[in-house]
């Protein structure tokens, strides 16, 4: 865990949105960069958990993640922010930074800023299973991304 | 293998003093071993089981060996004159059984008991014991016993009888009686006969017949699963300890 | 994904009776059998939409629709018999949500699939039943229902508030309710009324990463969020009397318990990990599938051998978690009444899995075989005289659990010997969504919602109002829909109906 600075206190705007899927959520995401964009992906899965201004930002947890391709990457990105959420420190992020985004070996080190989540102080949002490869793009070109999650 | 057991055998073979003898004792095993070949074995012709009397010769153990030998003791395996006697005891009785067989098929258990007079006569109190099953009266009040318990019956009356006792037993003890509503079960029967047996046998009377086997075989599959589970319960008398704990979830709010 | 006209697509389905549809192959490529789904007239109509949708220009969605996805579990390698979309059926992951594969265990092309069991592993139902009737719980009806709320730890973030810790985990998977039962936390007799008897003797907990079980330690005897949910119900119609009658239920207005839940975090890490296996193992084997959302891995291989071994252990755990929160509602029950659960009958009437892979006994071609049946969305309906079912059950076959949606009804249906031959045994498992959450979200109110069931007579507690909307009945296909077509279509009997009056929800 490392010390919050001034500058962390800055909340990005939203880029993100969730799209029509049957009985899953798709998430659409995009920003000035692929990292920006990432970024917006992992706070848009927090924001589908609860309401995202409940969450003050109090501690931060380091998240790294490989993959094999990019797809891979995120894919195993967003598992490791859910895992963080689902076991031991419960932790939900208001914002997820990301620190190195290696794009030729396929490796990400970030850091969320939140805190453990906590009933009757955040409001329940709905519960995210799994992340799915399922219809995953990654628009290098556009700095966009598209991934469904499993609710 | 007993002393018991030896004395019983001598008996049977009409030894003259069977609790008196004791193999132990030398020559009262060597007298034994020659009153069991002249008088019940006979492997050898007469002039053949000289050597074998000569009792007290000093070459009378490798007589005995020859003699086991010829009779097919297994002396490796059996080693003290016990066990020996015991087996040519055996033998023996196997031999007389053979010559008589006529006469020994009769002797069952029960008719050698009925045959022992020093039994005492017990005069039973049980009215039942002096009934005649097998009688007409006895039939006649089977049939109407069953008819009245609207019992169907089987040929044999005692099979009949039996079926009553259940009834009378199950449901018109005391009480049964009492509180017929502990007994008698609630609602309305199954309509077994209207269901699906899953297969046909192309006879009605033979489905009907495997129907209720097959109702028996759940009767029987259900009285099994409450006995695994009366299993269960007694070992979670032993293991179970529910806890909850409020405080390690915040529930509701 | 063949790119055809709608028309040009119409030509492979075959409408063969009032309730049943025949895909042909060639509708995706390499179909191995043939697909067949089950619908009537209003269902039907949905499930042709949703074709026409996917064929119009342009389309990206996430999923495709649900009868190319039976046609491509068609073509999976050592698929037998048909693939089978029930009543239900919508798009989901790989697999469509209500459709039932099984495979040849004796053919050794044959595969397992993660998509083919879902991403909650053992999701199913189970139904308690009480000697309780509507007009003993009207007047507390929203006692009991704060009361169940108070008890169950439901939605995002809660946890479970029996104390475990990772030991008693470990012993939990391997055993299933039988580790419960030891613990004390059910009774003898619920045991006898659940599918494998609660406890799937393959699960080996070294075959599941740490992972999965830091997830699912916490989350122990939690009821979910999602479409999960704990209901008091009210018996509203009997149509199989005698059946009702071997299971309890004397007489219209009898009080129920209805718990729908899973595995949880652990079931949802074991299958996202196994996915992640299978993607290498299928390279490795050359295994071809229409699509890559089919991760497959023969079941003899390493890759099949322990997603089935730890998806075992998540049956475990989904048995276990409903058998904590049967404790907890016979803990709510007993308080609100001050009596005990005994004196309340609160018997298990049965437990169904409704996202599993079982290795049974089919007869395929006059032959007896061991398949292993991938059922996700799809309910296990044994016939009558079925070995495998409990002997209470002998003569009227099976108990089938249909959960509706928050303020729907529910069913009761039995298994028949036509569904075993027609469709392994299964039929439909709930009402299937008709809406995308984030459409819900935008057309439906929250206060709306509830006063909607409100006005029903239905007392509701809920942990995120999001929620609400997304699973208002409005979202989902009606679920009398469903079972009246299982029924026409014989594949399993209506027996029971039953409507809320009291919701506990994520």
């Amino acid at each position: 865990m490392s010390e919050i600075n001034e500058e962390d206190w800055f909340i990005p705007p939203v880029k993100y949105e969730y799209l029509d899927h049957t009985a899953d959520v798709q998430i659409h995401a995009w920003g000035d960069s692929l990292q920006e964009a990432f970024e917006q992906c992992a706070n848009a899965m927090y924001g589908y958990m609860t309401e995202i201004e409940y969450v003050e930002m109090k501690e931060t947890q380091e998240i790294e993640a490989e993959g094999d391709d990019l797809l891979g990457l995120l894919f195993h990105f967003l598992d490791e922010c859910l895992f963080l959420f689902s076991a031991e420190p419960f932790f939900i992020a208001r914002k997820v930074q990301i620190l190195e985004f290696d794009r030729e070996n396929f490796k990400i080190k970030a850091r969320g800023f939140g805190e453990t989540f906590e009933l009757g102080k955040h409001p329940q949002g709905t519960e995210v299973k799994a992340i799915t490869y399922s219809n995953m793009q990654v628009h290098e070109d556009k700095n966009e991304l598209f991934v469904i999650i499993d609710i | 293998m007993s002393y018991a057991n030896v004395i019983r055998k001598l008996k049977a073979l009409g030894y003259a003093s069977p609790e008196s003898f004791n193999p132990i004792r030398e020559k009262e095993f060597r007298n034994m071993v020659v009153w069991l070949e002249d008088q019940k074995i006979r492997i050898y012709k007469i002039e053949e089981r000289a050597e074998l009397r000569k009792l007290e010769s000093p070459h009378w153990m490798n007589s005995f060996h020859q003699y086991c030998t010829d009779v097919g003791l297994p002396i490796t395996l059996l080693t003290t004159p016990m066990e020996q006697i015991e087996w040519l005891l055996g033998h023996a009785s196997r031999l007389d059984y053979a010559d008589n067989v006529e006469k020994y098929q009769s002797q069952t258990a029960d008719s050698v008991s009925n045959s022992q007079s020093s039994v005492p006569k017990v005069v039973s109190t049980n009215p039942l014991d002096n009934l005649l099953f097998d009688s007409p009266e006895f039939k006649k009040g089977v049939a109407s016993l069953a008819e009245k318990l609207k019992i169907r019956t089987h040929p044999d009356q005692l099979v009949t009888l039996e079926a009553c006792c259940k009834l009378i037993a199950a449901r018109l003890n005391e009480d049964a009686l009492a509180h017929p509503e502990f007994v008698i079960p609630k609602g309305k029967a199954f309509p077994f006969m209207d269901t699906d047996i899953g297969f046909n046998l192309g006879d009605p009377v033979l489905n009907k017949a495997a129907k209720i086997l097959n109702l028996l075989y759940i009767q029987d599959l259900r009285s099994l699963q409450t006995k695994i589970n009366e299993a269960i319960v007694a070992v979670q008398n032993v293991t179970a300890n529910p806890k909850t704990d409020t405080k390690l979830g915040k529930v509701g709010f | 994904m063949v790119v055809r006209q709608y028309n040009e697509e119409l030509k492979y389905l075959e409408k063969i009776s009032a309730h049943c549809w025949r895909i042909k192959k060639g509708f995706q490529p390499n179909m191995n059998v043939e697909g067949v789904f089950y619908v009537n007239d209003h269902l039907e109509k949905l499930m042709l939409d949703e074709l026409r949708n996917a064929c119009r220009p342009g389309m990206v969605g996430g999923f495709l629709p649900g009868v190319k996805q039976i046609a491509n579990v068609a073509a999976l390698p050592g698929i037998v018999g048909k693939s089978v979309g029930l009543p239900d059926v919508h798009s989901g992951y790989g697999f469509a949500i209500g459709n039932m594969a099984a495979f040849d265990i004796g053919d050794p092309k044959s595969v397992v699939s993660p998509g083919g069991v879902g991403f909650d592993i053992n999701c199913g139902v189970r139904l308690l039943r009480t000697n309780l009737w509507e007009k003993d719980v009207l007047p507390v009806q929203e006692r009991l229902a704060q009361s169940m709320f108070d008890h169950i730890p439901v939605g995002v973030g809660s946890k479970g508030i029996i104390p475990m810790n990772a030991r008693d985990l470990e012993e939990a998977l391997e055993m299933g309710m039988d580790w419960s039962l030891r613990e004390g936390y059910i009774w003898a007799e619920d045991k006898e009324h659940c599918e494998e008897y609660g406890r799937m003797l393959s699960a080996d907990p070294s075959k599941v990463s740490m992972r999965a079980k830091k997830r699912g330690l916490p989350q122990l005897g939690t009821l979910g969020a999602g479409n999960h949910y704990a209901e008091i119900q009210i018996v509203d119609e009997i149509y199989d009397k005698w059946a009702a009658g071997k299971m309890g239920i004397e007489d219209v207005g009898q009080v129920c318990v209805m718990i729908h839940s899973g595995s949880r975090g652990f079931g949802h890490q074991v299958a996202t990990d196994a996915l992640v296996q299978m993607e290498k193992a299928m390279k490795r084997d050359n295994i071809e599938t229409n699509d890559r959302q089919l991760a497959c891995a023969r079941i003899s291989s390493q890759e099949g051998q322990d997603y089935l071994k730890s998806m075992a252990a998540a049956a475990n755990f989904a048995w276990v978690n409903r058998s904590s929160m049967t404790f907890l509602c016979r803990q709510a029950f007993a308080k609100q009444f001050n009596t005990t659960p005994d004196d309340l009958d609160m018997h298990v009437i049965y437990d169904v899995s409704h996202n599993i892979a079982k290795t049974e006994e089919h007869i395929v071609d006059g032959k007896q075989k061991t398949l292993l049946v991938h059922r996700k969305g799809s309910t296990r309906a044994f016939p009558p005289h079925h070995p495998l079912i409990p002997v209470d059950y002998q003569l009227t076959g099976q108990p089938v659990l249909i959960g509706g949606t928050m303020g729907t009804c529910s069913y009761v249906l039995t298994g028949t010997e036509k569904g075993m031959q027609e469709t392994f045994g299964s039929t439909c498992h709930g009402a299937g969504r008709a809406l995308s959450r984030a459409k819900s979200r935008r057309n439906l109110d929250y206060q709306e919602v509830l006063n909607k069931l409100e006005a029903q007579g239905i007392s509701i507690r809920v942990a995120s109002p999001k929620l609400v909307m997304e699973e208002a009945p409005e979202s989902y296909k009606n679920v009398t829909d469903v079972v009246d077509t299982c029924h026409a279509a014989g594949i399993s009997n209506k027996a029971i109906k039953l409507r809320p009056i009291a919701v506990i929800k994520g």
